[in-house]
């Protein structure tokens, strides 16, 4: 891979907080739409959170921010949730998540950040942020406090900034078109068994 | 609050690294990295097995992809549905081979030439200790047994043929002490067996999420290659991130003021014969526990338990002896080279002679039963890699895990058996 750029990458937008060990499987959208393997978008935004507040989907817009605690997005890899969140645009600050989660969320081109500090220490939710993933800067706007959380990678951001896993492998092929031709003749001697 | 993903002057001295840390510095061309740093560590070797191959180039392909980056390190490895037992398998065949011709595959092992991707490159010299590898399957931790640092990477195995490498994040270590030795009856997958189950209960209080399990101590040395495997197939399941053991060069071992994660001791003198319930290798019990369970169907093979070793413990049991009316044992070595061996010895003449099927190398029922399958209300005992409902066909059926020699002794005596007294039967 190249060198990575590590852009800025900042994010303004109301913040949403919920608890710990929001799971995956029922937490982010009801299970029902995994068991009827929705995968429409717009099928799956009313729902967004409905089992923690069922009013929440309707307060969020595009861009807004989830101020999560530990644990999030546990629990079975469904993928509805991430379909719904990364079609909204929002970025998640988090205390934890497991990895395999984090892995999702930056192939569907999120912001997110690992290892942040109790939600409630930041804001409450309805108040406005604006994140500065590159430096982990948060400003509340609403109550003129500044906080600080881990900066996102620069290696992830670049993916990020791309739009997610698939836009970077295109943009990889872009700048190397000798992988949109098939080999021709005998490159090397292969092991073929 | 600093951040802790790229605080260079955080970055800890040469002299408390891990040898996670190591093995990716190494592979990312850097001096040093700090866990929780994401790198682009460069592999020697991409192992992709027959149930992705097709879909990696379909996912590739359609992204305008002709090429990938670096086809001298891929490998495909035909090893999961061996014996083509549908159309689609004897199709899906003629596509690996074309896709590898297309794509110029360094490495293609078609069909009973090298067995199962993650035990013959050990037996044949393909991983070295300090290697590092991505591979599809998560199994791929095998390879920690030789020091080597594996990576199962699921569908995103596509990045790394497309742009060879794959963003990873440095992971933090759990280190286990090793001591003893371990008893008659008692086998490295019992280790692993009172290990996951320990780790998911929480007695030792130890985060395991993507972490590294690494193996230390003076124990070590009491260990074999294919005991070493057993142990690091058996935490794979628990969602651990990869294993290593500490052999190879004591430059790449962590060192010893390392930042570990957590340290826990296992003591192997102590190790009881162990069985998972239906369910994952975590819920593991004293084979006591569930001991005159009735069983039908037993292998023994699968990327855990599949080198010549394993079948030299459990052919001491069947040495002689039939196994019980109304159980099918199955025989599956982890690879070509091992079936091989398994004949020279006489052992493959002990195991069909005691009643048992020798299937080909690779991955067994183990792979959704593609092979060899439990059926619905029946009952399994096996080395397979994991338990959960439907891994060996009939999601209503109830597999059970045990070592080779449980396996062995469970099959004897059509229940499942404390090896030990069939040990004391002489």
């Amino acid at each position: 891979m190249a060198e990575p750029a590590g852009g800025r990458l900042i994010r303004r937008g109301i913040c949403h907080l919920v608890g710990d060990d929001v799971s995956m499987d029922d937490g982010i959208i009801p299970r029902r739409f995994a068991a009827e393997r929705t995968t429409d978008p717009q099928l799956l935004l009313p729902h967004l959170f409905a089992n923690i507040d069922p009013a929440l989907a309707g307060r969020m817009q595009h861009g807004d921010i989830v101020l999560a605690g530990r644990n999030f997005a546990c629990g079975k890899p469904r993928v509805q949730g991430f379909i719904a969140m990364s079609a909204l645009g929002l970025a998640i600050v988090c205390r934890s998540m497991p990895y395999r989660m984090l892995r999702r969320a930056v192939a569907r081109g999120m912001p997110v950040i690992v290892g942040g500090p109790d939600p409630a220490a930041l804001a409450a939710s309805g108040d406005e942020l604006e994140i500065d993933f590159s430096t982990g800067a948060v400003r509340n706007l609403s109550r003129g406090m500044h906080g600080d959380v881990p900066a996102m990678p620069p290696i992830l951001r670049d993916i990020v900034a791309a739009g997610g896993m698939q836009a970077q492998l295109l943009d990889w092929l872009a700048r190397h078109p000798e992988q949109a031709v098939e080999p021709q003749g005998n490159l090397w001697s292969a092991t073929d068994n | 609050m600093t951040s802790t993903h790229d605080s260079r002057a955080l970055r800890p001295q040469a002299q408390r690294a891990t040898a996670v840390q190591k093995l990716l510095a190494r592979a990312a061309g850097l001096d040093h990295v700090t866990v929780g740093e994401v790198v682009y560590p460069e592999p020697q070797l991409v192992i992709i097995h027959d149930g992705f191959v097709e879909a990696a180039y379909r996912e590739l392909s359609a992204l305008g992809f002709r090429a990938i980056r670096h086809p001298e390190r891929a490998m495909f490895v035909t090893d999961h549905e061996v014996a083509y037992a549908s159309p689609q398998a004897i199709s899906r065949g003629a596509a690996i081979r074309d896709i590898a011709r297309r794509w110029r595959v360094g490495h293609r092992y078609d069909v009973g030439r090298g067995g199962h991707g993650h035990l013959f490159p050990l037996e044949n010299g393909m991983v070295q200790p300090g290697m590092f590898l991505f591979a599809y399957d998560m199994h791929c931790t095998t390879f920690g047994a030789a020091g080597a640092l594996a990576l199962g990477v699921g569908p995103e195995i596509t990045t790394v043929l497309a742009t060879g490498s794959l963003w990873t994040q440095v992971p933090a270590t759990i280190r286990v002490e090793l001591s003893g030795g371990l008893p008659p009856g008692s086998h490295a997958r019992d280790v692993g067996f009172v290990l996951t189950h320990g780790l998911a209960s929480g007695r030792w209080g130890a985060e395991f999420d993507s972490r590294v399990i690494e193996f230390g101590g003076a124990g070590v040395a009491a260990l074999d290659l294919a005991a070493r495997v057993a142990l690091c197939n058996s935490v794979t399941e628990l969602g651990i991130g990869a294993v290593l053991f500490e052999v190879g060069p004591p430059a790449l071992h962590s060192d010893p003021a390392a930042d570990f994660a957590a340290r826990l001791s296992l003591d192997l003198d102590g190790i009881e014969p162990q069985v998972a319930l239906p369910g994952g290798p975590e819920r593991a019990v004293p084979v006591g526990t569930v001991a005159g369970r009735a069983v039908q169907h037993a292998f023994i093979g699968s990327c855990g338990s599949g080198m010549y070793e394993d079948f030299v413990a459990a052919a001491a049991l069947l040495r002689g002896r039939q196994i019980a009316d109304g159980v099918r044992m199955f025989i599956v070595p982890g690879s070509v080279a091992t079936a091989q061996r398994l004949a020279d010895a006489g052992l493959a003449q002990t195991f069909m002679a005691a009643g048992a099927v020798m299937l080909p190398a690779g991955c067994g029922p183990c792979a959704g039963g593609l092979m060899a399958p439990l059926g619905a209300g029946e009952v399994s005992i096996s080395t397979a890699a994991t338990n959960h409902a439907g891994r060996m066909g009939a999601p209503e059926g109830q597999p059970y895990l045990g070592s080779p020699q449980t396996v062995a002794a469970s099959a004897l005596r059509g229940c499942i058996t404390d090896p030990r007294e069939l040990c004391a039967d002489g």
